[in-house]
């Protein structure tokens, strides 16, 4: 095979070194961004904490009892001093998950109140459905601990038999011993988010030391337009002052609480980020702030909200687009499904969104796992979608070019009617040029009935079964006692 | 009012620059002239010494001005028509995206019995009916090769079968230049005319060469007649990296230019200004079972990047999308549709092929095209993109419904009136045909169906009771007629 | 001083350079021919075949070792007696007239030369009649035959019948292959088998021959 002997530059040529992918442009974004910061200044936001009224005055709003009116000014000096970067890190205080630049990382969901019992190569149409319990986040934990496309922890439900005033707690309890993943941990009230903070501050060593390597980000949701609840707000204050990132999720309806069109869905999102964040950048000016949302259509045939339809990809692809230009790191949603039973509707809603959330750069995309609208939990979706992860990130990779890579030498070798098999070139590049699957069926129709004639579920129940039992657990450090914290 | 905004009116998707589309370019036309390919036809070998091509034995060395001036010269600007009315249908330009199913599969799954079983020409008909009656789907292709017919006479029966059953264009894959030839007479008689077809072509002709770099007697005579009749002639390669080609995905791309830019020199040198259409089936071959992938994310990957330089040549390009590995259409077959039909979309491929392939390609399935279709207009729906208008930035509606408030619905769109003008809106709510998105009681009443029993039920109700708009029977009557006096010729022969 | 497992595993890594000194090596400490084929060559090149079939180890690899054990073969086979090198059988193999396809056919090569058969690659776009000759000249015990077009398929048939023509049918083993081939297919034209891959083309091979 030849090569040339020269040992030549190529000045001026550009690549994409991964994937280009742009919904909006960088005009489309300040346009949205500008007509927010108008509908802030006039029409301002209802912020129900008086805590965080108060500041908001103090700093220089306009606030008329519950409603605020931001300055053009004031929102811009907050998304000035909004660090453009996080970095979260994993229980033992090591780099995880760097939230920059169009990076993307997939995680489970964490609202299903019930949960999809799964049994080795039963028939997956008639899988028994039960409440969703504290054992299951365990379970979700030991997933999210070992699936390699799988980079951060939520409980994958809500637990029922456990105190609803204190669930939150008892998730980040049972997930923080699961997994030495980062977690993204809801919370309902300050309350909560205190004892999290303190049992993460134990295990840490310190709170200064959590500071500095955060495992945990806390999570609060907004589902009003231009409302901010009382508890998410006092949250995001804690949050920061504390110097724990928070995520502030918009979880919005288009055609119910956000309008129906596409533009102005993300302007009430954007509006709610940006008065939340504000509040951040008050409490500790260069707050780690994350935001994002899961924003989905009002389904008026059907009359529900669905968890896989496309309108869930084109919202959110259109946020994590306004907040790249923003420079703020992003979070999203994706590996939900309408389905109700494991089938290609499951797969083709769930590959859709999980190649969308990533292409377009979210951050941290939450959601794999949800099933039949958001009402199961679903962990066998959990482990198909750290599948299709893996795909996505190939294709996110783009392709490489280079002399080599370009095979002129090696296509001269092989000559026409010639093959590629038995090459150097070959053996030295195909492991690291391809996607290597471990669910998808690449077997010829004789083999695949000779193992089974299983489908993809079946293949992925089995998958999921072998995870549990070769899990093995990293306890956590000694002393740390999170019961007693935990209350 | 304002100045100065800049809008991506859908997703803007690139693999590569436009640099890097170059780069390819010359590396294939490096490859052209240096390797060079073999011609199997002394016909084409003759076309391309007469053009000043070196030929040594049955390999033309093509020198790159050659390749440069055919990437000129062919007819850029091809639209597909309508072949009941002749009415302007698909222009394969820019990024507009058409999608169709493949043809040629040996095997087709029965919608009825499920057997697996050699295509005929009766599931030609019910694959034809099926892409007839569904929105999303803009062409036909065979899905099966017919073999309950003499083999050699496959392709007339495919296409009497296909002409039939839609009015919507028709890509016709045929054995050799004969059936071609004839296959073209029975357009050219449906049209009115040789230069009623070319002026308003209502099929494309297809050659595919051997890779590497072999194009064989066929695939060169059929690229040859098509240039001269100046129908859309698509000469693409299918091609695995790691087998028939370079395991490097800028190896693939590179080899599968040479092919498919040989057989364009081949059809410009046999008639300047011929319409042409590049393109390919771009994956890996899969070194533990060694199929040729078509749920690989590799092949959406390199296709979209042979997209891009198919923008930067400026010539349309032929995709692929709506295929899977899985011998069942279950959630993998979900998977691989939705990824390929995403990234293919998103890509602004033209005219996208082989949606319904399953089992690597070897057996075709409606199910998977009644999926695909779903999917399809799913991936519109978000490759569509947001608007950014004074209207769409809804800043007064916000304002009246205020903090708290309540939003009203978006429009269910009406179905269109006779004779009512209404703008095309490309931007509503996604309206679920088949999905299901309904409460789980209510699916349970209604059956408790999986979304393959659910496109099944819809494959068999249009076989039953869809018909595409008919020819007129004196013109079916002749097409018969033909068909039934073609000749088929014996392959070596 | 080289072992005989720093041969195998010679092979094992589809190192054809090392696997030629080293089987140089071996003959040259005095180990017997035969035992540096089977014990050596042959050993690596098994469990290589074992990988790949268990999926852990893949056509470019097989195709490595598969060179390295012929290189080392070369050095050792001028020292074997033309009747001590045994192969499982001969196999004649090609694609049928009119088809240029090749590339399935030739990782049937392959998997067959692991295996331990001759294969004699007789290309493609093969007549009939030279299938013939190529029986009559190397006397096979499989001709095998790959096909990738419905309307090149039919000259199975005939190769079929023309060696049935000339009294040779009973000689051989006839096993076909290709997308649109089938078992069915296979049945139809008095084919002796028919396998969807080259994995089981071997083994198809194999069993014909009785050493399965």
């Amino acid at each position: 095979m030849y090569r040339t002997r020269s040992l030549y530059t190529t000045a001026g040529f550009t690549v994409n070194q991964h994937l280009f992918w742009e919904m909006l442009t960088d005009d489309q974004a300040e346009a949205i961004v500008s007509r927010t910061l108008e509908l802030l200044e006039r029409t301002g936001i209802d912020i129900l904490s008086e805590d965080a009224a108060k500041t908001l005055k103090e700093a220089g709003c306009h606030v008329d009892g519950n409603r605020v009116r931001i300055p053009t000014a004031k929102s811009e000096w907050a998304l000035r001093c909004a660090p453009s970067r996080v970095t979260l890190c994993d229980r033992n205080g090591n780099r995880a998950m760097l939230l920059e630049n169009n990076e993307a990382h997939w995680g489970p969901g964490y609202t299903a109140k019930e949960f999809m019992e799964q049994e080795q190569n039963m028939d997956t149409n008639n899988n028994k459905i039960r409440p969703f319990t504290i054992a299951d986040v365990e379970m979700y934990g030991k997933l999210c601990d070992t699936l390699p496309n799988i980079s951060f922890a939520m409980p994958g439900g809500f637990p029922t038999d456990v105190d609803e005033a204190n669930a939150e707690v008892e998730v980040f309890k049972t997930l923080v011993k699961a997994t030495r993943k980062p977690i993204v941990q809801n919370v309902k009230n300050v309350d909560q988010a205190k004892k999290i903070i303190e049992m993460a501050a134990a295990i840490a060593g310190s709170p200064e030391k959590l500071a500095i390597d955060p495992f945990v980000a806390l999570h609060v949701v907004v589902n009003e337009p231009l409302q901010i609840s009382a508890e998410a707000a006092d949250v995001v204050a804690f949050a920061a002052g504390h110097g724990l990132p928070i995520i502030v999720s918009n979880e919005l309806v288009s055609g119910f609480t956000a309008p129906a069109e596409s533009a102005g869905v993300l302007m009430v999102a954007l509006a709610n980020s940006i008065a939340t964040l504000l509040i951040a950048q008050l409490a500790c000016e260069g707050a780690s702030f994350i935001t994002g949302g899961f924003f989905t259509n009002n389904d008026t045939v059907n009359e529900l909200h669905p968890y896989g339809s496309p309108e869930i990809s084109l919202l959110g692809g259109g946020y994590a687009n306004v907040l790249r230009t923003l420079r703020i790191p992003s979070f999203g949603f994706a590996g939900g499904t309408d389905a109700k039973c494991s089938d290609a509707q499951m797969g083709l809603e769930v590959a859709l969104s999980t190649l969308c959330s990533g292409i377009s750069g979210t951050n941290v995309i939450h959601g794999a796992g949800n099933f039949e609208s958001g009402c199961v939990s679903n962990p066998t979706v959990l482990v198909l979608a750290d599948e299709i992860a893996c795909e996505t990130k190939r294709i996110m990779r783009g392709v490489e070019m280079d002399e080599d890579r370009l095979a002129r030498g090696v296509i001269e070798e092989v000559k026409p009617a010639g093959n590629y098999l038995a090459t150097k070139h070959t053996r030295y590049y195909f492991r690291s040029e391809q996607f290597w699957p471990t669910l998808m069926n690449r077997k010829r129709i004789d083999d695949w009935a000779a193992e089974g004639s299983l489908t993809l579920g079946e293949r992925t129940v089995n998958k999921m079964n072998d995870l549990l039992v070769n899990y093995e657990e990293t306890p956590l450090p000694e002393g740390v006692d999170l019961d007693k914290i935990a209350g | 009012m304002r100045t100065n905004l800049r809008a991506n009116t859908a997703v803007k998707m690139n693999v590569f620059t436009e640099q890097q589309c170059q780069e390819l370019v010359f590396a294939a036309e490096e490859a052209m002239w240096l390797t060079g390919t073999e011609f199997h036809d002394p016909e084409s070998i003759e076309i391309l010494r007469k053009a000043g091509c070196t030929i040594d034995g049955i390999i033309a060395h093509i020198p790159p001005h050659i390749t440069e001036r055919a990437l000129q010269t062919c007819q850029k600007h091809i639209v597909l028509c309508n072949s009941r009315t002749g009415a302007r249908e698909l222009f394969l330009e820019g990024g507009n995206s058409y999608f169709g199913s493949g043809p040629c599969t040996p095997f087709t799954r029965n919608p009825y019995t499920e057997e697996r079983h050699r295509a005929t020409r009766e599931s030609v008909k019910w694959a034809t009916k099926v892409l007839d009656a569904l929105p999303n789907i803009d062409y036909a292709m065979s899905l099966g090769i017919v073999q309950d017919v003499p083999l050699l006479l496959s392709d007339r029966h495919e296409f009497e079968q296909m002409i039939l059953n839609t009015d919507k264009p028709i890509i016709t894959v045929c054995n050799d230049q004969y059936g071609q030839e004839d296959n073209i007479k029975m357009a050219e008689y449906i049209a009115g005319g040789e230069e009623e077809l070319r002026n308003h072509p209502f099929i494309c002709l297809y050659a595919e060469p051997i890779s590497p770099g072999v194009h064989c007697i066929e695939a060169a005579q059929k690229m040859v007649y098509g240039a001269r009749k100046g129908l859309p002639t698509i000469y693409t390669p299918c091609i695995m990296a790691g087998g028939t080609a370079p395991a490097t995905l800028a190896g693939v791309m590179v080899q599968g230019l040479c092919e498919s830019l040989s057989g364009l020199v081949l059809g410009q040198c046999a008639a300047e200004g011929s319409p042409f259409i590049m393109g390919g089936v771009y994956t890996v071959l899969d070194m533990g079972s060694t199929i040729f992938s078509y749920g690989a994310p590799e092949l959406d990957l390199m296709l979209a990047g042979l997209a891009d330089v198919a923008h930067y040549l400026k010539v349309p390009m032929f995709g692929t999308a709506g295929c899977t590995d899985t011998c069942v259409i279950d959630e993998q077959a979900g998977v691989e549709a939705a990824l390929s039909m995403a990234m293919t979309n998103m890509s602004g491929a033209n005219l996208n092929h082989d949606t319904g392939y399953a089992e690597y390609g070897t057996t075709s399935n409606l199910d998977l095209v009644v999926i695909a279709d779903e999917v399809l207009g799913m991936a519109r729906r978000i490759t569509a993109g947001i608007q950014t208008t004074e209207e769409t930035l809804s800043l007064k509606e916000i304002e009246k419904v205020g903090p708290g408030g309540r939003f009203r619905a978006a429009d269910i769109p009406e179905p269109e009136e006779e004779g009512v003008f209404e703008p095309k809106n490309s931007r509503v709510d996604y309206q679920a045909r088949l999905v299901n998105r309904g409460a789980r009681e209510i699916w349970e009443k209604a059956g408790g169906k999986t979304l393959k029993q659910a496109a099944n039920e819809k494959v068999r109700d249009i076989i039953e009771n869809h018909e595409a708009e008919p020819l007129p029977k004196a013109t079916a009557a002749k097409i018969r007629e033909m068909v039934e006096n073609a000749v088929g010729h014996m392959p070596g022969e | 001083m080289a072992t005989i497992e720093d041969l195998a595993q010679a092979v094992f890594d589809g190192s054809t350079s090392k696997a030629k000194k080293l089987s140089q090596e071996l003959i040259d400490d005095g180990m017997a021919p035969l035992d540096v084929i089977n014990q050596g060559l042959i050993a690596g090149m098994s469990e290589v075949g074992a990988q790949f079939k268990a999926g852990t180890m893949f056509v470019p690899d097989m195709m490595a070792a598969a060179e390295a054990m012929t290189a080392g073969t070369e050095v050792v086979k001028p020292l074997l007696a033309a009747d001590d090198m045994q192969s499982l059988g001969t196999v004649f193999i090609c694609t049928v007239k009119g088809d240029l396809h090749d590339i399935g056919k030739n990782l049937v090569v392959m998997m067959l030369e692991s295996a331990g058969f001759n294969v004699i690659n007789a290309g493609v776009d093969v007549s009939p009649e030279d299938i013939v000759a190529g029986v009559k000249e190397h006397h096979p015990d499989i001709i095998g035959m790959s096909a990738l077009l419905t309307t090149t398929m039919l000259h199975m048939k005939d190769t079929i019948e023309l060696l049935k023509e000339e009294g040779l049918r009973d000689q051989v083993k006839v096993i076909i292959g290709g997308a649109p081939v089938s078992q069915d297919f296979a049945d139809e034209i008095s084919a002796d088998g028919y396998s969807p891959d080259a994995v089981s083309a071997a083994d198809l091979a194999k069993s014909l021959v009785g050493a399965a």
